[in-house]
């Protein structure tokens, strides 16, 4: 996807990388990844933000970079980067991935409140879990 | 970050050219998330609407007046620094920053001459303020000394016949 739009729209891509790069320090800025706005940003369902292009120049066609902040861990997830024509369906892998998220999250917290002599082969099964995944979507 | 993913090098040095025309607007917005304030609360503090607030944070700095910039950083708790003028030597900037240190540090001798609860405090910054500068010096004097094992000053005459030419030095 990001090797598509580095040669189809290199002018989307470097507004959109350059505007996650601001959305990176503000977060670094703020206390919470809820605290941070700006206009570049959109409040997407399920939690996920989508980076846009604005102020990277004129007649760029209207292109969203879908994140996850999980500021438990510290760590923005790229999920998918598309144009209008594809922000429905772009949303919904957003919305799936973000819900996958959250349920290894719960699953892991849920591992880590069982008695001690449990614990070690909940820390190995964790370790398993890894990223939700998505069919060849992932930027 | 983006050379690990493997970015290609027009699109870094792109976002690289972006960065240069919105470096004061991002530091506007770094310092309203570090304050903790919305768009709408800043708005709120400098009395106009929140998408004008929404509107300068997606302006370039060409964009932005004086006025903007003061009302919007008074708002945030936080005070601006110009400087205009030709742009100074090293020498000159060494200069410039020891006659500041100077004005504060005479400042702070007037409030702990004034208030005597303040004076050990500020006897004890002295004292610090005494040791970093020292060691400041030291560092730097430090690091122009060169490693006299690989490189030997040389010294020698180059007078011509009326013994008027000056000396060189050679490396």
């Amino acid at each position: 996807m990001e090797k598509r739009y580095a040669k189809k729209r290199p002018a989307e891509l470097t507004a959109v990388l350059r505007n996650l790069l601001r959305y990176l320090d503000l977060l670094n800025a703020a206390p919470n990844s809820k605290a941070v706005q700006a206009g570049f940003l959109h409040r997407e369902p399920a939690g996920v933000i989508a980076v846009d292009q604005k102020g990277g120049g004129a007649n760029l066609a209207e292109t969203r970079l879908y994140t996850l902040a999980d500021d438990s861990a510290k760590v923005l997830h790229l999920i998918v980067i598309g144009d209008k024509g594809s922000q429905a369906n772009d949303i919904q892998i957003s919305r799936e991935f973000a819900q996958q998220v959250k349920e290894i999250s719960q699953q892991n917290e849920n591992k880590e409140e069982r008695p001690a002599p449990q614990r070690a082969a909940v820390q190995k099964r964790d370790s398993d879990a890894g990223s939700p995944k998505h069919p060849g979507r992932n930027p | 970050m983006l050379e690990a993913q493997n970015i290609p090098a027009e699109i870094r040095e792109g976002i690289q050219k972006l960065a240069g025309t919105t470096r004061v607007v991002d530091e506007l917005c770094l310092m309203r998330t570090r304050a903790g304030l919305t768009q709408a609360q800043i708005a709120e503090r400098i009395g106009c609407t929140q998408s004008r607030i929404s509107k300068l944070e997606g302006s370039v700095d060409r964009d932005l007046s004086l006025g903007e910039i003061f009302d919007y950083v008074k708002a945030t708790g936080s005070q601006v620094s110009i400087g205009i003028g030709k742009p100074l030597t090293h020498v000159q900037s060494v200069k410039a920053h020891a006659a500041g240190i100077r004005r504060h540090l005479t400042s702070l001798a007037d409030l702990a001459k004034k208030h005597d609860e303040l004076e050990p405090e500020i006897q004890s910054f002295f004292g610090e303020a005494f040791f970093n500068l020292l060691n400041i010096l030291s560092e730097c004097q430090g690091a122009m000394e060169r490693d006299r094992g690989e490189t030997e000053f040389e010294v020698f005459s180059q007078r011509d016949e009326s013994g008027t030419a000056p000396l060189a030095v050679a490396i």
